[in-house]
């Protein structure tokens, strides 16, 4: 059952260091998404923008600092509960995008996936809550023991997968835009 | 014999995995890319062609939803070609930073008379609602629609926003593609006020 526990926190916590990273990579794509979201009186009409794009960046970089401490540091175990609201905010979101904004781009991964607002949409958000629930019992402490060095190393390996999926993400948003302006 | 944490070695694992699959997914994108420019290698009609009328619904600056949250009737129009007007013909997404951009752009050029003389109309296909996301599309001046059949938009290709069409006062493309920025703008209206191809043979 350990392994199950441990083997859902990880993936979790990579997930949300790749999803912040490609968000951060394509901010003007995944702030757009954002201002779909965005209540009409929460900034006047012409900071609507700006502030989407605010919120985008703490969206962002919330996911990948969140994903980076989880998978560092699991024996702080109110961060499985961090990460268990911020995937059940992804079902609301998935919930509230498909009834409103069906067929539009999620952004969920920004130029890594072309994933809409659809049912498919709000099954994935469910699946990864589900994990995340399943990531929060407590497990025995000799099993998620780690050393400094252990910490090091992971942090190294998060920081890698993150610049990675920042470049990735960046040159298929670079890509895409290059190759609309070409096809002009 | 060294023994590491049972978590560290799944952690390793989870890392490997999404490595892994970040690749497949990062070449599967990438393939998708520049698949679609083969499979659709036109964006916008090409200079010369005559494309045809375009029925819209007008969203603004008369449509759209009431200040009491009823929409008005809907109020149809037809874009025609070559009416003897030059027009810049603009697909738009209200939500897609760089077609606000081509509205501002745009609604500065009519203050400053540049686009006198000229028939602006922006195209979209996202729900009226949309427009009030934007600042831009929200207080502009300049008419927007809604077109009505996809069929009649085959002609101008528009595969991708924003896309500007320039069109002569004969219905013929002068130029066609991307444009926000200022300068893309005002070559596109440049290129419509262009004399009609026929003007410039000589007169025997």
């Amino acid at each position: 059952m350990s392994a199950a526990i441990l083997g859902a926190k990880a993936a979790l916590a990579v997930m949300l260091v790749v999803a912040g990273a490609a968000k951060l990579a394509d901010m003007n794509g995944f702030a757009a998404t954002v201002r779909l979201f965005l209540p009409p009186g929460v900034a006047a009409q012409r900071w609507r923008l700006q502030a989407a794009v605010a919120v985008a960046a703490v969206v962002a970089a919330g996911e990948l600092l969140l994903g980076g401490a989880s998978l560092t540091t699991p024996a702080v175990a109110w961060l499985n509960l961090a990460v268990l609201a911020v995937a059940s905010s992804f079902v609301v979101v998935s919930g509230v995008g498909y009834a409103f904004h069906r067929g539009r781009s999620c952004r969920c991964f920004g130029a890594l996936s072309q994933r809409t607002f659809d049912l498919l949409g709000i099954g994935r958000a469910v699946v990864i809550a589900g994990l995340a629930a399943l990531a929060v019992p407590a497990v025995p402490g000799s099993v998620i023991k780690l050393t400094l060095a252990d910490q090091g190393l992971l942090l190294a390996a998060a920081v890698v997968l993150g610049c990675l999926a920042f470049t990735a993400a960046r040159c298929l948003a670079i890509t895409s835009q290059a190759m609309a302006r070409r096809l002009s | 014999m060294i023994r590491i944490p049972l978590y560290l070695a799944i952690a390793q694992w989870a890392l490997l995995a999404c490595l892994a699959l970040l690749l497949v997914v990062a070449y599967r994108q990438l393939g998708r890319v520049l698949g679609q420019s083969r499979t659709h290698p036109e964006l916008g009609p090409q200079t010369g062609a005559r494309p045809g009328r375009i029925g819209y619904e007008r969203l603004s600056p008369a449509g759209g939803a009431e200040a009491d949250g009823r929409r008005p009737a809907p109020v149809l129009r037809t874009f025609v070609p070559g009416d003897g007007e030059p027009a810049l013909v603009a697909f738009v997404d209200p939500t897609c930073p760089s077609c606000e951009g081509l509205v501002a752009v745009l609604d500065r050029a009519k203050q400053g008379g540049e686009l006198d003389g000229v028939r602006v109309l922006l195209l979209t296909t996202d729900p009226p609602a949309y427009l009030q996301i934007s600042a831009a599309f929200r207080d502009t001046a300049l008419e927007i629609g809604r077109p009505l059949d996809d069929a009649e938009l085959a002609a101008y290709k528009p595969s991708a926003t924003p896309l500007v069409v320039a069109l002569d006062a004969a219905g013929v493309v002068r130029a066609a593609g991307t444009a926000a920025r200022q300068g893309e703008v005002r070559a596109m209206i440049s290129a419509c006020l262009l004399p009609p191809p026929a003007q410039l043979l000589p007169v025997i």
